[in-house]
């Protein structure tokens, strides 16, 4: 994962980032929102983050999963509450989602444990805890990214990208796996690898992102996980009434970096996201550091023209990584130079904004939502990309391009005002990296997808 | 000499209080985390010996003024800890205001107990039923002395507290209810994966969590909106868990949360009860008006009356298009009545109500851990 190769290539991402940067104009300026506040939650839970923490072998900590006070107002703010320690993997774990029914799974960049359902109790004392982190058989599949649970023809399955697929020696690798939500059992493999079809025929190659409305879903074509082998530069639509590829769509345009656009994260935006919404897939480009728009015709299931929303390479911004949404806002982070843009959530599928930027951190993320003890309403995010590289690089978390893409923090803010009020520097504090924060009781209802 | 002496006076205090102080043993377990947060008051931890001295004084008839009557009376375990009554009947043979509440999961919430909340803890909770002139019908100072003077309680007491006091017993029960943990229903089994509920259990669930939006095709049985903390004990937060459900119109509103609080906005509003193990704790709502789950159903699909404090959510939640201004119903068919109720059987835990942690230790075959 550290060949020469690799940092050529997010090198050349870096310089084109730095150059982008440079020529930048000022952000977009537009009326903040006011937020009423309101009384104090009672839960003092609903302040608390659970993390995914990576250790450091050159400073000598372990994989972990924690559970942080976030609340800037607290005293014990940036504190590990409790700490539960990871078995070595051959990567860390990347990503925690809740189920709809409570539970809390993983998924990891490795082989080892690439999707895992974290058991989560209570002690005597009512404080969280873990009692187990249990690897969940793939049959093969690796390098997971995205969960999505969503019910097809009246059943629930849960959804998992593989980035990976059934083989990291494959160079069109990628699946995305269907589990029973109830036994966490694989039901089917959704493999449609360019070498297995035909020329022109439907593909899917290094998934990450996954949304879906009614009985088309879609996954994005990201990267090898090797960060060598490939990039891909379009979306997925499956049939989930046959959970077969039936087309894709390439999300590209001017390849700011020179690489193909990396399709990262899609919400596929639909009327339980906004009622009356025209339904629509967003889509981020990591590397084309834009955001697409896919009109969808439910009448007749077809997608229209992608049209390009936004475009970070001549606002200033780059690597656009996640969705997220409140009641009233959608929310993207852009990991250069590390900003969380905000819209309003009635107008999508169009992206209007409703705020200034929020000034984060290199390698702005993942985010969740919660207010503080005195009711102030506030986003945390995650400053980090990814804490990959090894041992032999001295320190794994700067090496390459990913470096400047790891603030190590997570920035806490006033979502009426964007003003900061806090910030934790996981690698300074705690000697670790961290790879992802979801909120104790769940980041809200749009999270991803 | 003075400073020598208040020197001596503050350790011999310290030394006195330890040695009333008893060597306890702290309570090991784990408990679902999805049931939230539950806080254990300070002055009053977990322990071997609190909750086994709760358990006996729970079941002991000994509490009351004629001895025939215990807690359990009106509280029997195989029905969830209710009486089957729509009105318990305790010492004086006249039927209570009220019907016999669930004890499940209080150790989550709530802060405000018994129908009109007219409790703030568990520990004051305790000694009011046994004071009751209706219910128990005790003198405290002569429980006191009658506890006092029984070998067994005098050493169970030390044990726990030190010394037979009301506050004491008033501790013991609170702990020994804390204990009664009900987290094996099949509802709780389909939420850790070991199950899937049935093709009607699973209408119903989804009926159950949705609040009726025709905008989006979406029926709901409105149950989550007053009933989301249906697996615990209850609302954790001063008045939330409230409500006027709609039983009855202004004319006859009884005063519910009003009666403490003096507020008329409180009127007609009651404790929103645990559905857990709800089939088994029939009659249902604060008078027992309702002798099944059937006909609990009905009331909300149509039986609804309107008052000044009528919950909103109950008012706005029809499953038609067209809000009807005359009429206040849910208006789910039978089929969806059933589908509900089916989804109400699963949240029975058949091991809670049989448990023998739980059970009458005067009777008990063996005395669980």
């Amino acid at each position: 994962m550290t060949s020469k190769s690799i940092k050529a290539m997010v090198a050349s991402v870096t310089v084109g980032m730095l150059f982008i940067l440079i020529g930048c104009s000022k952000v977009t300026q537009t009326t903040e929102t006011v937020t009423t506040q309101t009384k104090s939650p009672s839960n003092s839970e609903e302040t608390q983050g659970i993390v995914l923490l990576s250790g450091l072998p050159t400073l000598g900590t372990k994989d972990s999963i924690a559970i942080l006070e976030m609340d800037p107002e607290s005293p014990q703010f940036g504190d590990i509450l409790y700490e539960y320690e990871l078995p070595k993997y051959d990567a860390p774990l990347h990503h925690l989602y809740y189920s709809p029914n409570g539970r809390l799974y993983a998924t990891g960049l490795g082989t080892q444990c690439s999707l895992a359902e974290v058991l989560l109790s209570r002690d005597a004392q009512g404080a969280p805890s873990i009692n187990d982190v249990t690897c969940l058989d793939t049959q093969g599949q690796s390098v997971g990214e995205d969960i999505m649970w969503h019910t097809v023809n009246g059943k629930p399955h849960m959804f998992v990208t593989f980035m990976g697929g059934t083989g990291l020696d494959q160079v069109d690798a990628g699946s995305v796996g269907v589990f029973d939500p109830q036994s966490n059992e694989l039901i089917k493999i959704i493999e449609a690898r360019k070498s297995m079809v035909g020329e022109g025929q439907p593909y899917i190659m290094y998934p990450h992102g996954i949304s879906a409305f009614g009985d088309r879903m879609v996954v994005t074509s990201s990267v090898h996980p090797n960060l060598t082998d490939g990039v891909g530069n379009a979306i997925t639509v499956i049939d989930l009434n046959t959970l077969e590829p039936i087309e894709n769509i390439v999300t590209e345009d001017a390849k700011p970096v020179g690489y193909p656009s990396s399709p990262v994260e899609v919400l596929f935006v639909r009327p339980s996201i906004v009622e009356g919404v025209e339904p629509a897939v967003l889509v981020n480009t990591m590397f084309g550091f834009e955001t697409w728009k896919i009109p969808y015709n439910e009448s007749d299931k077809s997608f229209g023209t992608p049209v390009k929303l936004y475009d970070g390479a001549s606002a200033g911004t780059g690597v656009p990584l996640e969705f997220y949404g409140n009641q009233n806002e959608l929310f993207i982070s852009h990991g250069l130079p590390g900003v969380v843009k905000r819209y309003s959530l009635t107008d999508l599928p169009e992206l209007v904004s409703s705020g200034a930027d929020i000034q984060a951190e290199a390698g702005a993320h993942h985010m969740i939502f919660y207010k503080t003890a005195s009711g102030k309403d506030v986003i945390a995010i995650q400053n980090n990309l990814l804490n990959l590289g090894n041992a032999a690089d001295e320190d794994p978390t700067d090496v390459d391009f990913i470096a400047k893409l790891n603030h190590h923090s997570l920035t806490v803010h006033d979502l009426a005002t964007g003003e900061r009020l806090g910030e934790i520097n996981i690698k300074e504090r705690y000697n670790k990296g961290i790879d992802n924060i979801e909120a104790l009781f769940g980041s809200g209802f749009v999270h991803h997808h | 000499m003075l400073c020598f002496a208040v020197v001596l006076a503050g350790m011999l205090g310290g030394w006195w209080l330890r040695l009333q102080t008893p060597s306890t043993t702290p309570v090991s377990f784990s408990a679902p985390f999805v049931f939230g947060r539950f806080i254990i008051p300070q002055d009053n931890p977990l322990t071997v010996e609190s909750i086994a001295l709760g358990r006996r004084l729970f079941y002991d008839p000994k509490l009351s003024g004629n001895n025939q009557v215990s807690c359990a009376t009106c509280h029997k375990q195989h029905l969830a800890f209710t009486d089957g009554l729509p009105h318990s009947i305790g010492v004086s043979g006249n039927p209570l205001p009220f019907n016999s509440m669930s004890l499940a999961n209080l150790l989550w919430g709530p802060q405000l107990l018994f129908w009109n909340g007219r409790a703030s803890s568990l520990e004051e909770q305790a000694l009011q039923p046994i004071e009751h002139v209706d219910e128990m019908a005790q003198d405290l100072s002569l429980l006191l002395e009658e506890l006092a003077s029984d070998a067994v309680y005098h050493k169970m007491f030390a044990e726990a507290y030190g010394n037979v006091s009301l506050d004491a017993i008033a501790k013991a029960l609170a702990n020994f209810q804390r204990t009664l943990v009900s987290a094996n229903s099949k509802y709780d089994q389909y939420l850790r994966g070991e199950l899937n509920l049935s093709e009607l259990e699973e209408q119903g669930r989804r009926l159950f969590m949705a609040h009726p939006d025709t905008k989006v095709s979406l029926r709901g049985g409105n149950c989550i909106d007053c009933h989301s903390q249906f697996l615990t004990g209850g609302f954790n937060t001063a008045f939330d868990g409230f409500n006027n459900n709609g039983l009855d119109d202004d004319a006859t509103l009884a005063a519910g949360l009003a009666e403490v609080t003096g507020l008329d906005a409180h009127k007609g509003m009651f404790k929103t009860p645990t559905l857990r193990n709800i089939a088994v704790t029939a009659p249902y709502m604060h008078d027992g008006r309702f002798n099944t789950l059937e006909e609990v159903l009905a009331h909300y699909n149509g039986g609804i009356k309107r008052s000044s404090t009528l919950s909103p959510l109950i008012l706005e939640a029809d499953n038609v298009a067209q809000h009807q201004e005359d009429k206040i119903s849910l208006n789910l068919t039978k089929q969806e009545e059933r589908a509900i109720i089916a989804f109400l059987h699963t949240l029975t835990d058949k091991e809670f109500l049989t448990d023998e942690r739980f059970s009458n230790p005067f009777t008990a075959k063996k005395d669980a851990p």
